[in-house]
């Protein structure tokens, strides 16, 4: 019961006055984050990172502050979804199809309290599952030499190329531009300059957060001054707050499914919030038979994808604990907080900083806690922040953007680096290209590189050992197959369907 | 047409990047797989997927009308000039004088806008600088006056 102890320590870390407080502001300012249309997990995250980081925040107390953000983004994204029919992050689109019809049929303070209560149910079945997942994972993969991290890598870039949008080819654009901005500054092995062009500021390479804000807050700016109109009008909340027994009993059994699915679709590499919760609402919609309002305000079409939403979004982070390798781009941001503090995350972080681990789960726990006890009776609170006019949100990101940039070295070309990329990012966005193999490429290119030369330097530059044990060969299988087997079976369904009209 | 230009420019990216990664050499070597194989792995990729994107067939990017551009472009300007003005006017002056611009751009009117402006630029500064221990840069002008 080794890892009850665990637990119990982690809860000691996590509960203390300090940290309870800073969970309880992240999950505030989480909630805030989320809800607010152009601001997802990644920007909150991205902003608080390096601020949390000059604030001179222990590692554990950052890592709990960031957790709580992500968390609360989960539960803010709803808010919007439903009162303003404007998913305020990505995993709350799904959201949108019956929590909007729900809000102007004036039902919007029973859908606000069910899909609260849904994405609690998913935060903790997904805590439950880390608890009992992540310590046997990273058992198994302290087995993992460097060759076969390399072709780990390459799978959780593969899944993404296999999920990420329609196009493949840009999706491997993007983690190559990715990788070849992780190219630059010194490199570590040799000391040789790469890319630098003499100047000094790029001899470290592009801090992370330059890159994460530049690409994801800077281009969203941008993207919401192309996009903006007046703004929208949120249906006000009238009437009970709280769902009754009979929405509870229709929706329990959905919570419980969605909220399983969401977590394993959460720990796939790739996979995010928002195939999670597509994937649940029309495998709900499908078992409903034909007794269903699905997309007229069905209080189930609510609850789906927001337990999916919050378990998958917990799911992900599974590999980045247990591996090292993130599967979402928040959680490659995280793994930028971590490397900011030098913590190298992976299989031997269980053993080595045990405290920071459990200390990380425990506030899950507890945050998930403290957002539903936050967010159903402080709804109407929430939805102030919604009335926050353009014109004051937009300057207040744009500058609490460029503080944390500044936070990181406090120098003007980081500022202007930063904002360059937020340009390039805000083209690649228009033409469609997705962002998050950009950041992963970034995060990864590093670990790519040396687990990579390692490998080889083993082997003293022969190249099969990259195919040599049973666990390479098996990612690599899975790597090709993530590549392959979404295009063949889309061919397959375009076949059967010629052959069914013929 | 918009991609078949940037598989150009990033096709000229990647033959530069293997240009320049070509004489990437340690200058004492411990390893077999020195500085440049990756980089070359990574450049050489990138531009085979350029290849591709220069000639593949998609629906063209639906690029939002002029008129929008332009105030996109303008807001790029803004911060641009923030980024580059930050550090030597100081937080508060910068932080108004980018505040205003975008304020107005996103529907505030004059009087909105300045109040704005003038508020984050302080507000903020409060916040960061004095109660979360975040250093922000004063200015040249603002530190004889804080002593």
């Amino acid at each position: 019961m080794e890892i009850i102890s665990h637990l119990l320590d982690g809860f000691a870390v996590a509960g203390s006055p300090t940290n309870l407080m800073i969970c309880l502001i992240g999950a505030f300012l989480g909630t805030v984050i989320g809800m607010l249309p152009g601001l997802g997990p990644i920007n909150g995250v991205a902003i608080l990172l390096p601020i949390a980081y000059a604030m001179k925040l222990p590692p554990e107390s950052a890592l709990i502050l960031l957790a709580a953000v992500y968390s609360g983004c989960e539960f803010g994204g709803r808010i919007s979804a439903i009162l303003i029919n404007v998913p305020g992050d990505a995993g709350a689109v799904m959201t949108t199809l019956d929590g909007y019809p729900m809000a102007r049929k004036g039902l919007a303070g029973p859908a606000l309290s069910i899909s609260a209560v849904a994405s609690f149910s998913g935060a903790i079945i997904a805590t439950l599952g880390i608890v009992a997942l992540a310590p046997i994972l990273a058992n198994w993969a302290l087995a993992f030499g460097p060759a076969e991290y390399f072709a780990l890598m390459v799978l959780a870039l593969s899944c993404l190329g296999g999920l990420v949008g329609d196009s493949l080819l840009k999706a491997m654009v993007g983690v190559l531009i990715g990788l070849m901005i992780s190219c630059v500054g010194i490199d570590a092995n040799s000391g040789v300059y790469r890319y630098t062009f003499d100047l000094l500021h790029l001899s470290d390479g592009i801090p992370f957060i330059v890159v994460v804000i530049g690409l994801f807050a800077v281009s969203e700016l941008m993207l919401m001054l192309q996009s903006h109109h007046g703004g929208a009008q949120a249906v006000e909340v009238t009437g009970r707050t709280m769902f009754n027994m009979k929405e509870f009993m229709l929706a329990r059994w959905t919570i419980l499914r969605s909220s399983v699915v969401g977590f394993f679709v959460g720990v796939l590499p790739g996979a995010g919030a928002s195939i999670a919760s597509a994937m649940t609402y029309s495998m709900e919609r499908r078992m409903a038979g034909k007794d269903h309002c699905f997309g007229d305000g069905d209080v189930r079409g609510v609850a789906a994808p927001e337990a999916a939403n919050n378990a998958s979004a917990y799911g992900s982070l599974i590999p980045m604990l247990t591996l090292g390798v993130p599967g979402s781009g928040t959680t490659a941001v995280m793994i930028g907080a971590l490397t900011l503090y030098n913590i190298t995350p992976g299989p031997t972080l269980f053993q080595d900083q045990p405290v920071i681990v459990w200390g990380l789960i425990a506030s899950l726990a507890i945050s998930s806690v403290l957002l539903v006890l936050m967010n159903i009776p402080l709804v109407k609170v929430f939805v102030k922040f919604l009335q926050i006019p353009n014109w004051v949100l937009v300057p207040g990101v744009a500058a609490v953007s460029m503080v944390g940039v500044y936070a990181v070295h406090g120098t003007t070309f980081d500022l202007i680096v930063g904002t360059l990329l937020g340009g390039f990012g805000y083209l690649l966005r228009v033409m469609n290209f997705p962002m998050a193999p950009f950041i992963l490429g970034f995060v990864l290119g590093d670990m790519m590189e040396q687990n990579l030369r390692r490998a080889l330097s083993i082997s003293n530059g022969e190249v099969s050992i990259l195919f040599s044990s049973p666990i390479s060969i098996g990612l690599w299988v899975a790597a090709i197959a993530m590549l392959v087997g979404p295009r063949l079976a889309k061919a397959f369904e375009a076949r059967r369907n010629r052959l069914a009209q013929a | 047409m918009s991609e078949r230009i940037f598989g150009i420019f990033l096709l000229l990216v990647s033959a530069a990047g293997i240009y320049i990664g070509w004489d990437l050499k340690a200058p004492i070597s411990y390893e077999p797989v020195g500085p440049r194989a990756f980089p070359l792995l990574v450049f050489t990729l990138l531009g085979i997927c350029s290849l591709g994107l220069m000639l593949s067939k998609r629906p063209a990017t639906e690029w939002a009308p002029s008129p929008v551009l332009m105030r996109v472009g303008g807001m790029f300007l803004v911060v641009l000039a923030y980024a580059l003005l930050f550090d030597k006017l100081g937080f508060v002056i910068s932080t108004a004088l980018m505040s205003v611009p975008l304020a107005r751009l996103f529907g505030g009117n004059w009087k909105q806008s300045l109040i704005a402006g003038a508020g984050l630029g302080v507000v903020l500064f409060l916040l960061f600088d004095k109660l979360l221990d975040v250093v922000l840069p004063t200015g040249f002008w603002l530190k004889p006056l804080l002593g």
